[in-house]
């Protein structure tokens, strides 16, 4: 009898067990993913809100007013259509067209929600119209603008599809994410939806590219991390490299001859950083780009993100991982993750949560969110990242990013031209990923659709980013800090 | 000792009164309407009294009925606030519920002098789970409930007591073939009525019953290797299942095709927070079967998380309770009904409420005492009728052991 008594006590505690288990998975899975369950366009709740409470504003990081609600109820956005714009993706539209966007995201604020019980029982007592919380957002309106001026500017970027993210790399907030083509949100036509360009689509966060030559960051910190001594040893370049039946070129056929790690990394030698890819081997190279967060599940609070990813697969061919030396061979990820990647070699090897919330406050003022800055992840050492910030200022003073230099700023950067195929027909896409040193501590990733023959990343997209940097040159209040 | 218990079963039943008369004098100072005052004072008056009359009646175990009464007071109130029928229903089903409960407390009582009923009771229940077949209507993709005569009920819900008592019977006599032949029937019936989540439940109550009973971890252990190969089996064989699976692993990808159900359900679990949107608040009827299988995330948007932690918490100390009564029973035939029925209760709640975050496929059995419907809830009542009967036997041996040593 005693012996049952103890099983009867173990299989109690299996029960309790059980219960411990739905109480934990189901507070984890709702603090992670609450938001997005509730912000959903399928929340009907969601809906019966709006219609009973006044949604608040949207600013932007200077206090411009990026979205309101006027006395109808309708949402009112800024006057002009190029404004409009130029924040579409980052802000959202009046149909929920755009996934995720700032106006179906944080609609638990905007629509109160989150508002206090002390709030609505005084909202209750007083008989008062309900009214949202304000939204004031970390990105500045003026920049993103200014950015799709730049892809206006140029002849080689001129209506090409693209995207730019821009972040701060010291506190990881967004201040620019831009996506083109665009659309005017109080101008939406039935066309826009079959629209072959999708300006619907956020290529900032949910396209997946080939990220090209600027996955070699990645490559280099993997040998610096893992090959002794790879920063002082010297490679060669014969212009070809036989793999079984593949051959790898360059860019334009390019002959290099002799190079150590940086001065490949500067002509952005595909044929070395093949070889060192071969060398590290296929599971050590994935390592460290899933240290840089490829194959990771970005749960990021503010933002949804598409998730990059690195084939894995055991028994990949050496072509294919020589051609992932140099981010070829189904390595995908989105602007916004190689954004952060630059960030994280900036910051010294952390890199930072993206946030997009700068403050949230009630109807009544009072302050209900601040910024909250936390780190991501460590994706690599000081010492390495510190090496790698010098091979990305080289790259912009004397390498393939030399349209990147600017007076008055520190940049480091690195290009890339990515081949794809759509559908059957090679298409390349031009990179740059990069940052600025000093007082406005950006990082900037600019990507260009669809280049035309012989264009690459450092005569299209390197090009935008400097027109960024020299904006932040310009106006440094408007990016950090402090504000207007 | 005896006295102190007593006095704290009245601190809970009281507060218990309290908490649902407040709930509902709210509900009716909003809408007005003469249903909720009613209520207001039908429900806290009722389960009041039953914990103090049934005390009287029988030595049953206050805390346990207190909370029993609180979960089902909780059914009726999260009810009336989404559809008021529905919980006007629930009230009746409440009081049958009770008449179960007592009719259970007797049946375990003077079991022992008929036990030789104990093949009439297998063969009742077999015919009874097969009725369906006969009788019986799809619902939500299960054939498992009957139609008869106006009357609509599901027979598995009335079954799960002779499988305590048949298993609790023969196991104790450590006669392996009837309670096995009786347990595999059911199980085959179910498996042909689709009633996966019941099945589920039946199976392992019974493997761990037969674990208590017998210690034997290499059969317990053949028995869980079993559950997962039939899982893989049925995986492999039947499209329905991988469905469900498929809606199980992403939900919001099969929206259209039936992860709504989910979908809507994590929703109104986000949209309640901590603290919950508030009583008879919120668009809890958004969600599909809301009354039934996910009356759980209705409690979670009206309430909060943190209620529906508490809540958790009190299906935990109903198994606890169970658990104690078990020990503290004389033969091995109460202990095995009082354990099974605890591991039973606790079961169906960790499928239910498992389903309902998303932690394992949804299987579409009920939250036990919460969930609308008259056969969920006065089976419910039925299985803490058993735990309370063996409870009452308990102390009348306790009470016969302290007059021997007085004398």
């Amino acid at each position: 009898m005693r012996q049952q008594r103890r099983r009867y006590k173990a299989l109690a505690l299996l029960i309790f067990f059980f219960f411990l288990i739905l109480a934990l998975y189901g507070a984890y899975s709702v603090f992670h993913n609450g938001n997005r369950w509730f912000a959903s366009l399928r929340n009907p709740r969601v809906r019966t809100q709006k219609a009973n409470v006044v949604a608040g504003d949207v600013l932007d990081r200077n206090g411009l007013v990026l979205a309101s609600t006027d006395a109808e109820g309708t949402r009112v956005y800024q006057d002009s259509a190029e404004d409009r714009s130029s924040v579409v993706h980052i802000l959202g539209d009046p149909q929920g067209q755009i996934a995720n966007a700032v106006e179906t995201f944080q609609s638990g604020y905007l629509y109160g929600f989150q508002a206090s019980l002390l709030e609505r029982i005084q909202d209750l007592m007083g008989n008062r119209e309900r009214k949202g919380d304000q939204v004031q957002l970390t990105i500045d309106a003026r920049l993103h603008t200014e950015i799709v001026r730049a892809f206006g500017r140029y002849e080689k970027t001129r209506n090409h599809n693209g995207a730019a993210v821009v972040l701060n790399y010291r506190t990881g907030e967004l201040l620019a994410e831009v996506s083109l083509p665009s659309f005017d949100p109080d101008a939406m036509t039935e066309e826009l939806t079959e629209d072959p360009g999708k300006p619907f689509w956020n290529r900032a966060t949910q396209s997946l590219y080939p990220p090209g030559s600027t996955f070699k960051i990645v490559t280099a910190a993997s040998a610096l991390g893992n090959l002794k001594g790879a920063d002082q040893e010297t490679f060669l370049c014969t212009g070809e490299l036989g793999i079984g039946e593949h051959v790898i070129h360059d860019f334009g056929l390019a002959r290099h001859g002799e190079m150590t790690l940086s001065q490949a990394f500067m002509a952005s030698c595909n044929q070395i950083y093949a070889q060192l890819a071969l060398r590290l081997g296929d599971t050590q190279l994935r390592k460290t780009a899933e240290n840089f967060g490829w194959n990771e599940n970005f749960l990021f609070r503010d933002l949804v993100v598409e998730n990059s990813r690195y084939p894995v697969r055991a028994g990949r061919s050496n072509y294919e991982v020589a051609a992932s030396g140099f981010g070829q061979s189904a390595i995908v990820a989105t602007p916004m993750h190689m954004c952060l990647v630059s960030a994280a070699v900036a910051n010294g090897g952390t890199m930072m949560e993206p946030v997009v919330v700068r403050r949230v406050t009630g109807p009544d003022g009072r302050l209900r969110k601040g910024l909250e800055s936390r780190t991501y992840r460590q994706a690599i050492r000081l010492t390495e990242a510190e090496t790698l910030a010098q091979y990305m200022k080289d790259t912009v003073t004397m390498g393939t990013a030399t349209a990147c230099r600017i007076s008055g700023a520190v940049t480091g950067g690195k290009t890339g031209t990515a081949d794809s195929n759509v559908n059957g027909v090679p298409v390349s896409y031009g990179w740059f990923t990069g940052y600025m040193e000093g007082d406005v501590p950006i990082a900037v990733c600019v990507l260009v659709e669809d280049l035309d023959d012989g264009d690459s990343g450092g005569n299209t997209a390197a090009v935008i980013a400097a027109d960024i940097f020299r904006y932040a040159l310009k106006y440094p209040e408007r990016l950090t800090e402090g504000g207007k | 000792m005896s006295r102190r218990r007593k006095a704290s079963g009245k601190g809970m039943a009281g507060s218990v009164a309290l908490f649902f008369f407040l709930a509902f004098m709210l509900l009716y100072l909003r809408d007005m309407k003469q249903e909720g005052l009613m209520l207001a004072i039908g429900v806290p008056v009722c389960t009041y009294l039953c914990t103090q009359v049934l005390g009287r009646i029988f030595h049953v175990d206050a805390l346990l009925l207190s909370l029993t009464n609180f979960l089902c007071g909780l059914g009726i109130l999260v009810l009336y606030t989404t559809r008021p029928t529905l919980a006007y229903h629930q009230v009746i089903y409440y009081g049958a519920g009770m008449a179960g409960m007592i009719g259970c407390i007797y049946v375990v009582r003077i079991f022992t002098s008929f036990r030789h009923l104990i093949w009439a009771i297998i063969l009742l229940s077999l015919g009874l789970l097969a009725l369906p077949f006969i009788g019986g209507r799809e619902i939500n993709g299960a054939w498992n409930w009957v139609f008869m005569g106006g009357v609509s009920f599901q027979p598995s819900e009335f079954v799960k007591i002779s499988l305590l008592l048949v298993t609790a019977f023969f196991m104790n006599r450590r006669r392996m073939l009837p309670w096995l032949f009786f347990a595999v029937s059911c199980l085959v019936l179910l498996m042909f009525q689709r009633d996966l989540g019941t099945a589920l439940l039946y199976y392992f109550t019974t493997l761990f019953l037969y674990y208590a009973s017998s210690a034997n971890l290499f059969v317990t252990g053949i028995g869980l290797a079993g559950a997962a190969g039939a899982a893989v089996m049925g995986y492999r064989m039947f499209a329905h299942v991988r469905k469900r699976v498929a809606i199980w692993l992403n939900p919001f990808a099969d929206y259209e095709a039936g992860g709504y159900q989910i979908v809507q359900g994590l929703m109104a679990l986000a949209s309640g927070g901590l603290v919950g949107v508030g009583l008879g608040l919120g668009s809890p009827t958004a969600i599909p079967v809301y009354e039934t299988d996910f009356i759980f995330a209705v409690i979670c948007e009206q309430f909060g998380l943190i209620f529906g932690l508490c809540v958790l918490m009190i299906y935990a100390a109903i198994v606890w309770r169970g658990t104690t009564i078990a020990m503290a029973a004389r033969t091995g035939f109460h202990g095995l009904l009082a354990m099974g029925a605890s591991l039973m209760l606790g079961l169906q709640t960790f499928v239910i409420i498992g389903g309902v975050i998303k932690l394992i496929p949804l299987t579409g059995v009920t939250l036990p005492f919460v969930s609308s419907g008259g056969s969920s809830l006065v089976s419910s009542m039925c299985l803490t009728g058993l735990i309370q009967g063996v409870a009452s036997v308990n102390e009348d041996q306790w009470e016969a052991d302290e007059q021997l040593t007085m004398f």
